[in-house]
């Protein structure tokens, strides 16, 4: 028995947990329920972080791993199901343990009534979402992964309605999860494709069996398929319909935990998929994935990053800049590099630490306010400026990628490996993150300061977020502790990731494993070449990286600056600017607004849409 | 999107997905072929590990960690059911009335339903020995119980179940799952290792883990159906007033 062998526990823990707060959730209460839910996902925490530093800091030969149940292969074959234990696999389990350990802090004592019979329902199912998402990060199979994806939309769809008092976020929850059960089928149909062509579960597996065939339209069929339910769960255009109704009816803690971890989980697996299914003999060629998924990825970015601007719900606000920041990660993914993998490993944890720092402000304004929109708390929430108001501030620009906040880093480091495969990402990296947290920036001038005019009301369509439900029903009461600190340290952790000494020589190795068929399928059992060479570790921060994320800063802040003080300017041009901004306003923005009617038919029929989309586009370019 | 368009989206797509589909699976290998890799695997492993169901042996030792994973699915949708469809405040509760039952019904209730348990505790039992096991079993025993509802009215059928103890149950049964899994670990094997004793091939204690596993899902299928039913049928029977998703 090695540290690796306690793998599986990632999955054990939180679920005993869970179990064991439904048992006796009743008999000890509201405190003990608490007291039980920080102790297992502090378990939780501590065995990944044994594990990721066993992992991350190089192990002479291949990335560790462990067959769960000991079936071992024998002559690289085995019945089993393998956990793999690579840097990023691991890392992506770590981050999510680590907000969940955030979101337990944060919601002490959170909700006033818990179901009468079972007070511990809540947490348990936060602890369920937890092993279904730390599961699906260290799996090395295929179907096991489709099962512990399955287990965190349950869980998430569940998490996401909670507020049942409402009716609005019973619909949400339910648009969610009828969208994401539909991916999740795709993916099954196309696992169902592959297993009948290789009789295979594994990934490394399967992804060896393929090497037999040519690559034909089932191969095509069966990647499309696949990578549905996970484009879906990332929320890429056009898949992405849910997640802003979602995001907006969720109770705060959830969306920290959808828009830190989850919706990034989506990307992750479909890189992973790629990687050890796909990238050989009789799989799809890397030109065709890079090509198009990098499309996807720009054009999420762009239809993030605009929906972004124009939201004053604060929730749908932060979900829409979270699709942003997802199309950017899909095309770091997408680059098919080793440093394009280390960059969106790296701004996936930093942002992981940024947004969910701004969706627990929220809550705290929530809280205090029972509001949610931007317009409606012009200038009333002056009296938390100098808390909450500096850690939202703080927020935006990390959102925006302000050195030395990790999401700079790792900002600069996917800005990289995509700039010098196609210049013009470059800038779509900088615009994307300049402008969503611009909007960010914006609404804390408008809110903490009250600074320029107050907004009028706009035509068109859109979601105020006025008459929201306070999650804690204690009017008058002052900001829990907890629900400041929790921020605050999670911003720090931000922060820390960017400074700390050595970064890059850890992301880098950690991006070069996961790119490397190899290293995957010698530590899945199967013969092969096995470890390859390590590459160069990458540099902290370069003065390109810093230059391009004080632009992207220099953008935010500009943007915010003149949507807050512009409309009051006066004099020709101003003028002229403003009429050419509503006349672009009602020709390109108008429109796209309009799609997101929030209709569940209309989610469907864009799944459809893109399901085939990618069909023909894989098919043509196979 | 008017209603128009999203339909022609929709067949659209759906063409083209079809056509895609069913070209791809012409690709398919045909039935009746000698190659099944994994089927030969499985079936030599089941035999070692003296398990007479090779689907149970599958399911509970060599890929017990997917089924970990799918019954905690049923759990979380158990705990979800509980979170979701709990009484609101703005709910009152009623009492059920009677229902009248033609005689031949209740007699065929009264008669069905003890055997209906029995088969799903034979099926449950025997999960390692013959077809079937936990999930089979479970959904029988929770259909057993329901026989109550067809057959008598709803006042016997919550008479029938007391709600704590299946609750209690059920996430002592998704519990037990996952720390049998331990035996492994601290016998200083794999997580879900069969370490037990594997006993005699074809006898009721056979199979190490996998009759103790089976009995754990069987537990937990029965208790969580019957509680995810109960849940929705409360909504239906019991609370009056308000409405989820209402008038607001």
């Amino acid at each position: 028995m090695s540290v690796v062998d306690l793998l599986p526990l990632t999955v054990a823990i939180p679920l005993v947990g869970a179990a064991l707060l439904a048992l006796s959730g009743h008999w000890i209460r509201r405190m003990g329920c608490d007291i039980l839910t920080a102790l297992f996902a502090t378990a939780q925490a501590a065995v990944l972080l044994v594990l990721w530093l066993h992992t991350a800091h190089g192990s002479p030969g291949h990335s560790p791993a462990s067959w769960v149940g000991g079936w071992t292969p024998h002559r690289g074959e085995s019945v089993g199901i393998v956990l793999v234990g690579d840097p990023v696999g691991v890392g992506a389990a770590l981050l999510a343990a680590l907000l969940v350990l955030a979101v337990v802090a944060y919601s002490w004592r959170y909700f006033d009534e818990p179901p009468a019979r079972m007070p511990g329902t809540f947490p348990a199912l936060v602890l369920l979402f937890e092993a279904g998402m730390c599961g699906f990060a260290v799996t090395g199979d295929l179907f096991d992964a489709f099962v512990f994806f399955e287990l965190m939309g349950t869980a998430a769809y569940a998490l996401t309605g909670y507020r049942v008092e409402d009716p609005r976020p019973v619909q949400g929850a339910l648009t969610f999860g009828l969208v994401n059960s539909l991916g999740a089928y795709c993916s099954l149909l196309g696992i169902g494709l592959l297993y009948a062509r290789t009789g295979e579960l594994g990934m490394a597996q399967i992804g060896h069996a393929l090497g037999a065939h040519r690559t034909d339209l089932l191969t095509v069929a069966a990647f499309v398929l696949v990578l549905t339910g996970l484009l879906v769960k990332a929320a890429v255009v056009p898949f992405h319909f849910w997640l802003a109704d979602a995001h907006a009816v969720a109770p705060t803690p959830v969306c920290m935990l959808l828009s830190g971890v989850m919706v990034e989980l989506g990307v992750y697996g479909a890189a992973r998929v790629y990687w050890t299914v796909f990238s050989g003999a009789g799989g799809i060629p890397a030109p065709a994935v890079r090509g198009v998924l990098v499309c996807l990825g720009v054009v999420t970015a762009l239809l993030g990053a605009v929906m972004c601007w124009q939201q004053r719900h604060l929730k749908r606000l932060l979900a829409f800049s979270t699709i942003g920041h997802v199309g950017l990660f899909l095309v770091a993914a997408a680059l098919l590099d080793p440093e394009g993998a280390a960059g969106f490993a790296l701004y996936v944890a930093g942002h992981a630490g940024a947004k969910a720092a701004l969706f627990a402000l929220t809550g705290v304004l929530l809280d205090q306010y029972g509001s949610v929109d931007v317009h409606g708390l012009f200038g009333r929430a002056k009296a938390l400026r100098r808390s909450v108001g500096l850690l939202f501030v703080a927020g935006g620009l990390a959102l925006a990628g302000l050195p030395p906040f990790g999401t700079g880093l790792g900002k600069s480091f996917a800005e990289h490996a995509a700039g010098s495969w196609l210049p013009v990402l470059t800038a779509l990296f900088v615009v994307v993150s300049g402008v969503t947290g611009g909007a960010v920036l914006r609404a804390a001038l408008r809110m903490f300061a009250g600074a320029g005019r107050r907004p009028g009301e706009s035509g068109g369509p859109q979601t105020s977020g006025e008459g929201e439900e306070p999650e804690v029903r204690d009017p008058g009461r002052r900001v829990p502790r907890t629900m400041i600190a929790v921020p605050a340290v999670l911003l720090a952790a931000c922060l820390a990731l960017g400074l700390a000494p050595g970064v890059g020589g850890v992301f880098g190795r950690a991006g070069a494993l996961f790119v490397s068929r190899a290293d995957y399928q010698a530590a899945a059992g199967l013969p092969g070449p096995g470890a390859t060479a390590p590459p160069p570790p990458l540099p902290d921060w370069t003065t390109a990286g810093v230059a391009l994320g004080l632009l992207s800063t220099a953008l935010a802040v500009g943007l915010a600056a003149v949507a807050v003080w512009g409309p009051a300017r006066r004099g020709a041009t101003a003028r002229a600017a403003r009429r050419a901004l509503a006349a672009c306003s009602r020709t390109l923005v108008l429109p796209l607004r309009g799609l997101h009617s929030g209709r569940l038919g209309d989610d469907v029929a864009w799944l459809g849409a893109g399901v085939a989309a990618l069909l023909g586009a894989f098919s043509l370019l196979r | 999107m008017t209603r128009r368009a999203r339909t022609r989206l929709f067949l659209a797509a759906a063409a083209v997905i079809a056509a895609v589909f069913a070209l791809a699976c012409l690709r398919l290998p045909p039935f009746g072929t000698q190659t099944h890799p994994y089927a030969d695997r499985a079936v030599e492993a089941t035999m070692r590990q003296r398990t007479a169901n090779t689907v149970s042996s599958v399911n509970f030792d060599q890929r017990a960690f997917d089924t970990l994973g799918e019954e905690t699915i049923l759990f979380a949708a158990v705990l979800g059911a509980v979170g979701l469809l709990r009484r609101t405040a703005d709910e009152r509760r009623t009492r059920p009335r009677p229902v009248a039952v033609l005689p031949s019904t209740r007699l065929f209730g009264a008669v069905m339903l003890p055997i209906t348990l029995l088969t799903g505790v034979y099926i449950v039992g025997h999960g390692q020995l013959s077809p079937g096991g936990g999930f089979q079993g479970g959904v029988i025993l929770a259909t057993g119980v329901h026989l109550s509802y067809l057959a008598a009215d709803y006042r016997v059928l919550d008479r029938l179940r007391h709600r704590e103890a299946l609750d209690r149950a059920d996430a002592l049964a998704a519990g037990t799952f996952a720390a049998l899994g331990l035996i492994g670990l601290g016998a200083g094997a794999a997580y879900l290792q069969n370490v037990l004793h594997l006993g005699t091939f074809n006898q009721l204690v056979s199979g190490g883990l996998v009759p103790y596993i089976n009995a754990a899902v069987g537990v937990e299928v029965a208790t969580g159906v019957i509680v995810i039913l109960a849940h929705f049928l409360d909504q239906t029977e019991e609370f009056a007033g308000g409405g989820k998703g209402g008038s607001r």
